[in-house]
């Protein structure tokens, strides 16, 4: 009565000898177990090697499958954002046929190149195709058209003509004459000041001129009124 | 004299753009002045103040700072060019980009061979003068800092810069900057921000004046670089610095709307104590910021945002009272802004951008004088015509029948032409004008609407013959005397045969209408002449001058009328001749041809040439005088000149064909209320 045993350590890919091996194991089973020792054929402990050794090479195999299908996956997903990423091959063809006129692109026309260049992206993506209508919604502004790379298309008439250091030079004086901590106050209320100091004391301007402040004066008057209404109406 | 009903026309919303840089020529007595909108005004201080040209602005162009070289008027602005103007023909001759962003500050040395700017991006750029143009030179090193102001001295050989929280001295031959004086902060909730030195001055013995935006106005010396004396003037900006000529005095501008001048005097009378800065006058005559200060031989002159020009005289220079040491504030264009069409009761207000034209109001009440009539029906606005392109409007005109409207920017002139039926209006463009109309100074129409002229360059005037919807040029009318000169006054006869025109030069030509040639010249008078009209009847032209000289010339017998005569042998009466601001409008009634009507900004007068004429000590405002007579007294105490003061802040008086007056006033509140805010000052016991 041998008990059959397997053995499953990766070092029996080794060609044993199996009366080595049986000398092994009966050393460790004489340690725990009187028994006599068990008796493995030749053939079987063969097959098993054989088994455990393909079975190693499968898995390695795997696993290298494995790996080529995931570089595989990423290489294809970056082809496909590459792909997005670029205009479709008729526009570039039209704009490298035009390159001086990039400054003065009339405006249907940058229009319509841009609608058939959404339609082409959006038959492409399936995803995320909200997102991106989105984001080319967003990006159209008047006439700026992106490209590869940093450069935009636009007009240069569209251009207002205060250029960005002139506003920021004009906003840089607006602030230290009229800005934070300039302690301004209304001509109103110096004029009401002179008023009331003046020789002839009269009221703040606002009431001795009929015409200050019609606006405030008459969303005064509407507030008023809807008071009134309000005071009214639960009492009778 | 009768009875005459006043519309009284206050809807005109005209607004006077804020002062921000000015320059005196010293050589040729003119003051020129920068708006916000880009309007350069040209003041000539010899002859009253009066307010020879108007350069209109444009929208992208910028005023920083002026600056005179010779007679050359050069302007820099936050657009980044640098403008050189025509003064002939009122345009700019070139703009040149500097290419160092928005440009704070120009100004020209001494020998009037250089121009330095100072530039957002930190350089200062130097630029030689030549003949007919500027060319840029070099940079002087460049700083981390704005260039906000900018001073040479004396020699030429050194700058001094304000930028922020320090000044620079540059030396001019090499280039490099030699001193860096730091300005300190102001204290408390202000050190956090950086302090602007606003202006700089530099002066002959190398000491170096500052302005900046804590309130103080430090001495420097120049050679050390050291602090002399700081004076704390103000808790807002010091904003404008100006030294005189002879460099004892510098007036310095505040947010605050003061003027404070100091002096380089010993400050006690003991022991010959040495010369040093003190603070003598404070001046307060402008309600908001000071953004412009210019002191003259004997005057300050001052503008801000208050729209004011004021010329403060200083009196130790005069020995005696008189209307030239008197303080001059100037607040309305010496020129016309309101048309009126007499037969058909319309006006037209020209704005810089835009024109309105309003037909007047009804009212068939009768009633005592000094009574308000009941309105039939309110006065209307029938159109509001914006102008096209960035160029603001020059000049405009609307003939008396009020069938055709035209105004003129500095690139173009348009031609309209309107149809009433009822109470619908409609306006429909001439198209082709021909083509030697580009633009034009003054534009009139004659008062049958057939004709159109326009004051052209070199004084000329282009006459354009008007058919039903269409305009030919017929001829230019060119002066003899070859002046180049613009025309500023323009009128013509109600019969249609004159037509005389008065330029800078004050010279006042007539031509004949229907030969289209020159009549004749009439003497030229020392002043420049600020209205002048045609009587319908004796074709008479009578002539307001700056200097407030009135003078009546016949155009048929070419000589001056005997009534002028009479009148110059009297001499005007001195409360006549005292007043503060020009005639800018003369007119005459075609029911009494013996009454001239004119008007200045505060009064409006009647001149009677049937009644005598006043000598120096008569009364001379008598109206309310002879209403307290009885009617037998009444006739010895009458004179020539009545003078109404009931309506103030007068823009345009005018006559309708139907008798009745058409004051057009623009309350001086109305403006004040629509300005910037200014700032808070903490008065006691509010």
């Amino acid at each position: 009565m041998a008990k059959k045993l397997l053995r499953t350590s990766p070092s029996s890919s080794n060609k044993f000898n199996s009366a080595n091996m049986t000398d092994d194991f009966q050393l460790h089973l004489d340690s725990s177990d009187d028994d006599a020792p068990e008796e493995v054929t030749f053939e079987e402990s063969k097959a098993s090697a054989l088994r455990s050794m393909k079975n190693a090479l499968e898995t390695s195999k795997r696993e290298k499958d494995l790996l080529k299908e995931k570089r595989r996956k990423r290489q294809e997903m970056f082809q496909e954002q590459k792909k997005r990423r670029l205009l479709p091959a008729h526009i570039l063809e039209e704009i490298d046929t035009a390159p001086s006129k990039k400054q003065k692109l009339p405006r249907d026309q940058a229009e319509s190149n841009h609608e058939e260049a959404y339609c082409s992206w959006e038959e492409g993506r399936e995803g995320s195709k909200e997102g991106y209508e989105k984001e080319t919604k967003k990006g159209f502004k008047g006439n700026i058209r992106r490209l590869k790379g940093n450069y935009s298309v636009m007009r240069v008439a569209d251009q207002s003509s205060t250029n960005s250091q002139q506003q920021t030079a004009m906003d840089f004086i607006q602030a230290r004459l009229y800005g934070p901590g300039s302690q301004r106050t209304t001509n109103n209320e110096v004029l009401s000041l002179q008023n009331k100091r003046g020789p002839n004391k009269s009221a703040a301007m606002q009431f001795v001129n009929k015409k200050w402040g019609t606006e405030k004066k008459a969303k005064a008057e509407k507030l008023k009124k809807q008071w009134i209404q309000k005071r009214k109406v639960p009492s009778s | 004299m009768g009875e005459f009903k006043v519309h009284r026309v206050r809807f005109f919303d005209y607004m006077p753009t804020a002062i921000r840089a000015m320059a005196f020529n010293a050589h040729t007595e003119r003051l020129a002045l920068g708006r916000m909108d880009g309007s350069v005004e040209i003041f000539n201080f010899a002859d009253r103040y009066f307010q020879e040209k108007v350069i209109p602005g444009k929208d992208s162009r910028s005023i920083e700072a002026l600056c005179w070289v010779g007679g050359r008027l050069f302007s820099a602005g936050l657009n980044g060019e640098i403008t050189e103007y025509d003064l002939e023909n009122l345009r700019p001759k070139y703009s040149l980009e500097a290419y160092g962003g928005p440009i704070w500050t120009i100004t020209s040395n001494s020998q009037g061979a250089h121009l330095a700017i100072g530039c957002e991006d930190g350089t200062v750029k130097l630029f030689e003068v030549l003949e007919e143009s500027i060319q840029f030179e070099r940079n002087l090193d460049r700083q981390k800092g704005r260039i906000i102001s900018l001073s040479w001295h004396p020699s030429g050989t050194q700058i001094a810069a304000g930028m922020m929280d320090m000044i620079r001295v540059f030396d001019v031959p090499t280039g490099r900057a030699v001193q860096r004086l730091l300005v300190d902060r102001g204290f408390g909730g202000s050190k956090s921000r950086e302090t602007v030195v606003w202006s700089v001055v530099f002066l002959s013995d190398y000491t170096i004046i500052s302005g900046d935006s804590a309130g103080k106005v430090q001495v420097w010396d120049g050679h050390t670089g050291t602090l002399v004396k700081t004076h704390l003037v103000t808790k807002w900006d010091v904003l404008a610095l100006s030294v005189s000529k002879d460099e004892s005095s510098v007036v310095v501008g505040t947010s605050e709307g003061t003027v404070i001048q100091f002096q380089f005097i010993a400050p006690t009378l003991q022991q010959q104590q040495d010369k040093e800065w003190v603070r003598t006058r404070t001046f307060k005559n402008h309600t908001h910021d000071v953004r412009a200060l210019a002191e003259i031989e004997t005057a300050i002159v001052s503008g801000g945002m208050d729209t004011q020009l004021v010329v403060r005289p200083l009196l130790e220079k005069f020995d005696e009272r008189s209307h030239a040491s008197a303080l001059r504030k100037i607040q309305f264009p010496h020129r016309n802004l309101v048309f009126c069409a007499k037969k058909a009761g319309l006006l037209l207000f020209q704005f810089p951008g835009q024109l309105e034209l309003w037909r007047l109001g009804e009212s068939d009440g009768h009633g005592k004088p000094g009574d308000s009539l009941p309105l039939k029906r309110k006065p209307e606005k029938l159109l509001h015509l914006k102008r096209k392109g960035e160029d603001h409007i020059c000049c405009s005109a609307l003939s008396s029948c009020g069938g055709w409207l035209a105004y003129s920017t500095m690139s173009s002139v348009r031609l309209y032409r309107l149809q009433t039926d009822n109470n619908d209006i409609s306006i429909s463009k001439v198209p082709k004008l021909p083509k030697i109309l580009r633009s034009a100074h003054q534009l009139c129409f004659s008062s049958d609407s057939s004709k159109l002229f326009a004051a052209s360059s070199q004084s000329s005037v282009l006459v354009i013959a008007l058919s039903q919807s269409e305009c030919k040029y017929v001829h230019t009318l060119k002066p003899k005397s070859g002046s180049r000169q613009p025309i500023h006054l323009m009128t013509n006869s109600v019969d249609g045969k004159w037509l005389a025109t008065a330029n800078s030069d004050c010279e006042i030509h007539v031509y004949n209408v229907q030969k289209l040639k020159l009549h004749c010249i009439v003497p030229v008078y020392g002043s420049c002449p600020s209205a002048m009209g045609i009587h319908p009847t004796t074709n008479n032209l009578t002539m307001v001058h700056a200097d407030q000289q009135i003078f009546e010339y016949s155009i048929v017998e070419k000589q001056y009328t005997d009534w002028s005569r009479k009148l110059q042998k009297q001499g005007l009466h001195n409360l006549w001749l005292d007043r503060d601001t020009p005639v800018t409008h003369v007119t005459f009634n075609p029911k009494n041809p013996e009454q001239i009507l004119l008007h200045d900004m505060h009064m409006f007068c009647i001149i009677d040439q049937s009644l005598p004429l006043p000598d120096q000590k008569t009364q001379f405002y008598n109206q309310m005088t002879l209403r307290s007579l009885s009617e037998q007294e009444r006739p010895s105490h009458l004179h020539a000149f009545k003078i109404c003061k009931t309506f103030q802040d007068l823009l345009s008086v005018s006559l309708l064909d139907d008798q009745s007056l058409v004051m057009v006033e623009r309350p001086l509140l109305a403006i004040t209320c629509q300005l910037p805010a200014p700032v808070r000052q903490k008065k006691f016991a509010t």
